[in-house]
């Protein structure tokens, strides 16, 4: 049994990668997306390097935030241009394998985003992640696990909810704050330095969150797509 | 045929309720106002501390009460559960907002400011929105049992965050300065919060009572208009 | 109705009712298929067809009543069910960015089949597909889409085999081809639930005919047995798109 969950969480992420590969332009429009993101907090913040650099860990997050939500709103809907839901649910096993499928998708694809978004980032401000790197994919890696699995979790609760593209924001960027209070004061420790050692603390933080909300979401998520 | 079994209210005991709690309410005003001396530091306006301090319990106790009623909805599946729950999530958010105000009155003078990143005041903000959203799905969602079933889910959810949140804020707010801790407190202030606390969570009994009895007369509402809308049923 | 002895039947239902929002698609249903058997499924839009399909499938909980689907309890051992159901639903299911053999390829792993490339290409060629197979579904006709659907189901060991309007959109060979695995499946031990608005062959070459309206069994019979007032009167042509009303229902 446990070795279908596997078989049908990966089929699941299989599928969602290859239509992702098909259709590359959603990828490059997420990508300048989040350039975009990047190119207004330049205009809005001004051109000084000090600044720029200093706010750096809280830019980024921000732009990963805004273009992950937009992300996450696609992964059910590709299942509704499908024919809904149904086609996922009517297989035998554990409902769950779909909520570990689409996690897993989601944070794939979020770390690719992430793949080019960090090296652009360094450059319009100033940021120097390769000091330190290890930690900051580290911490960067576990900012993303824990976006994705309430991310993925309130997609799929306001999928089919009116005004649903209202209501994703609006339950996940609260639900979100301890993940992003701990990616983004982790980030900059790690951009900055941290004479203090006060990095732990934050790893710790995201790393408690990630597994209390990967076994909540886990546990409850069949009660999601009962109908 | 319908899966709700609702209860029928007779002439309930709601208003010598209402009396006790509005007794007790006075009682505590009139204490908090009259009985005890001003802070001697802040002056008259820590009186507000004997509104803040009990509207922020009863908040918390009314999203603890959504909180468990949404676990007891999703094993039992009784309507009842989801109508308490949406009861107390409302009154909770009247009260976290009430709270926020008060603290914005309270801090004005005090702090010099009407807002603070103060790491209560903060979750206390972010705990609100997280119960606005329970509340908007509820809206949007017009199946009851997918109504009930959903805003459940983020009753639980909701509430298992709230703590992770005041702990990141709180975390966050030290790397800066400390957080406004609250001083010890000589005996008479202690007895005069308590009778407010107490008075509160009467308030709070009282306003549940009054809003299921509303929340299930809805329901019976919607029901009735199924059974219409459906005259082909039984 | 006579049982096979020894065997739990197919489906056996009692009371079931289904509330989909504010309406009710079924209300107290019995009904009893034996194993091996061959049940069509008729009634007019909204009648409480695919619901009941649905149902069986169980991808809707009943509100009210009890069910065994191979004797498995509806209410307790939905992921069991699954694996031994197979539904053909009017919405195909299917990934327009992938390639026919794409789209098996993962029904059969969703279905708990570690399957090499080899059996996904001979279910395309049972169906007539394997000219295309590695084209993509977005540019299938709905009536090739509705045969890779068919490969789709031929990737998993069913028990149970609902089909939900699969004569839809069809040509003359499509509908031939349904009714040849039809045959197939019950000369195997299968049962088959059929919901169709076509009348011809598929009901009279049926065991049983199940008449839904308003959500009621009005009744459950031998094809012979029907009387005129059981069918619509208004046949659709075969081939004809189908209409979205009952595809549309929750």
């Amino acid at each position: 049994m446990n070795g279908s969950l596997a078989l049908r969480t990966w089929a699941i992420l299989w599928k969602d990668m290859l239509v992702e590969l098909r259709t590359k332009q959603s990828f490059s429009a997420m990508v300048f997306f989040a350039a975009l993101v990047l190119f207004l907090f330049g205009f809005a913040i001004g051109p000084d390097p000090a600044t720029l650099s200093r706010l750096g860990g809280g830019l980024l997050w921000i732009a990963i935030a805004f273009t992950g939500m937009l992300s996450l709103g696609r992964t059910f809907q590709s299942e509704e241009v499908a024919g809904g839901l149904d086609g996922l649910r009517m297989y035998p096993g554990e409902i769950r394998a779909i909520y570990l499928g689409k996690l897993l998708a989601n944070f794939v694809l979020l770390i690719l985003l992430e793949i080019v978004l960090v090296p652009v980032a360094a450059v319009l401000l100033q940021l120097e992640p390769w000091g330190r790197f290890p930690l900051f994919v580290g911490i960067t890696l576990l900012g993303t696990f824990g976006f994705s699995v309430i991310g993925t979790f309130y997609a799929s609760l306001t999928q089919h909810l009116r005004a649903r593209e209202l209501m994703l924001p609006l339950l996940l960027f609260p639900a979100l704050v301890p993940v992003f209070l701990g990616a983004v004061n982790a980030t900059t420790l790690a951009l900055a330095g941290d004479p203090l050692d006060r990095i732990g603390g934050w790893v710790r933080l995201l790393i408690s969150f990630d597994v209390i909300f990967f076994v909540v979401c886990v546990w409850i998520y069949p009660l999601v797509l009962e109908e | 045929m319908t899966t709700t079994e609702l209860p029928r209210f007779k002439r309930g005991r709601a208003p010598l309720l209402g009396l006790v709690t509005l007794i007790i309410l006075v009682a505590g005003a009139m204490a908090g106002l009259l009985a005890v001396p001003a802070d001697a530091l802040q002056g008259e306006v820590q009186r507000l501390m004997y509104v803040h301090v009990p509207a922020a319990w009863l908040a918390m106790l009314a999203f603890f009460v959504v909180f468990v009623m949404s676990v007891l909805y999703l094993i039992q599946r009784d309507p009842r559960w989801d109508l308490i729950a949406v009861s107390s999530a409302e009154i909770g958010i009247v009260f976290t907002a009430l709270t926020l105000v008060l603290g914005s009155l309270w801090g004005k003078p005090t702090w010099g400011v009407w807002w603070t990143w103060d790491p209560r005041l903060t979750t206390t903000a972010i705990m609100l929105m997280i119960y606005v959203g329970y509340l908007v799905v509820r809206s949007f969602a017009e199946d009851p049992e997918k109504r009930a079933r959903w805003s459940a889910i983020i009753g639980i959810v909701g509430f298992v965050d709230v703590p992770i949140v005041y702990l990141s804020v709180l975390w966050w707010r030290t790397l800066h300065q400390p957080p406004s801790s609250p001083r010890s407190m000589a005996g008479e202030f202690v007895y005069v919060l308590l009778l407010n606390v107490a008075a509160f969570t009467f308030l709070y009994a009282y306003l549940m009572v009054r809003r299921y009895r509303l929340a299930v007369a809805e329901r019976q509402l919607e029901e009735l208009r199924l059974s219409r809308e459906d005259r082909g049923g039984r | 109705m006579s049982r096979i002895p020894g065997g739990e039947p197919a489906v056996r239902l009692e009371g079931i009712a289904k509330r989909l929002g504010w309406t009710w698609a079924l209300r107290e249903l019995d009904l009893e298929i034996e194993r091996g058997s061959s049940v069509v499924l008729v009634g007019p839009n909204g009648a409480g067809k695919t619901t009941l399909l649905r149902l069986l499938a169980t991808l809707l909980k009943p509100s009210a009543g009890a069910g065994e689907v191979m004797g498995i309890p509806l209410q307790r051992g939905a992921d069991d069910i699954r694996g031994r159901v197979g539904l053909l639903s009017a919405r195909g299911y299917l990934y327009g960015d992938l390639t026919a053999v794409e789209n098996l390829q993962f029904a059969a792993w969703m279905g708990g089949t570690r399957t090499d490339g080899r059996s996904v290409r001979s279910a395309l060629s049972r169906v007539g597909l394997d000219h295309v197979a590695d084209r993509r579904a977005r540019e299938f006709s709905s009536g090739m889409q509705k045969r890779l659907a068919f490969a789709a189901l031929l990737t998993r060991p069913l028990e149970l085999v609902l089909l939900d309007e699969p004569y839809a959109s069809l040509d003359t060979d499509g509908i031939r081809m349904v009714d040849e695995f039809v045959g197939e499946w019950k000369r195997d031990g299968r049962t088959v639930l059929l919901a169709t608005h076509r009348r011809g062959q598929a009901v009279s070459g049926a065991d049983r005919v199940a008449v839904l309206q308003s959500g009621r069994l009005r009744r459950f019979c031998l094809p012979s047995e029907l009387e005129p007032g059981d069918l619509d009167p208004e046949e659709p042509e075969p081939g004809r798109p189908e209409s979205h009303a009952e595809a549309a229902r929750g």
